[in-house]
């Protein structure tokens, strides 16, 4: 196991983990504070995994995901907003 | 083991205990407003030292460009989603006005 694989493991263990039992539970605002900290975790997952394996093309991936994901919380605070 | 391995180690691995150690406290927070403080520690530091370690041991490549984007992106985009969700929950508990542009 090489310290890359390992640091996946720890990402979506202590990040991916808690991000989804906080993004399940309590108000909306909680829940999208859990969805941002499970999108961070897991896009750095996934960037230590293309390194684990050696395949940089991986990497599309959590572009692709980082880029989607501040479009989406972003239209999530706009629907999440109180209605005048 | 060279300083540069070692460097690159220490950064990724304090990029990941930061991220980690983020989201093990922010599930032992209770308030929303509370849990952004340490969001805010993922985005900004825990990503650029991931990013970090990254770079050194790629070296000059695309597998380099593509890191530094990514982090890049993510941490730019850090405080702004922050920003937003903050508002969002400051306004969904009266505590600012819902005209406010704070």
């Amino acid at each position: 196991m090489n310290p890359w694989l390992l640091g996946t493991i720890v990402l979506v263990a202590a990040g991916l983990g808690p991000a989804l039992w906080i993004g399940s539970r309590g108000e909306p605002t909680d829940r999208l504070v859990g969805l941002e900290l499970g999108g961070v975790a897991v896009v750095l997952a996934m960037v230590s995994f293309s390194q684990a394996v050696d395949q940089p093309s991986y990497l599309i991936v959590p572009l692709v995901l980082a880029l989607v994901s501040v479009a989406g919380i972003l239209v999530y605070t706009r629907l999440l907003a109180p209605r005048r | 083991m060279t300083v540069l391995h070692a460097l690159t180690l220490a950064c990724y691995g304090a990029g990941v205990l930061v991220t980690g150690f983020s989201a093990v406290a922010a599930l032992l927070l209770r308030d929303a407003l509370d849990r952004l403080h340490l969001l805010t520690l993922a985005t900004t530091l825990g990503v650029p030292l991931v990013g970090l370690g990254l770079v050194l041991k790629n070296g000059f490549s695309m597998t380099t460009a593509m890191v530094v984007f990514i982090c890049v992106l993510l941490t730019l985009s850090g405080p702004v989603l922050t920003a937003a969700t903050g508002k969002v929950a400051a306004q969904r508990h009266g505590l600012v006005d819902q005209e406010s542009p704070q």
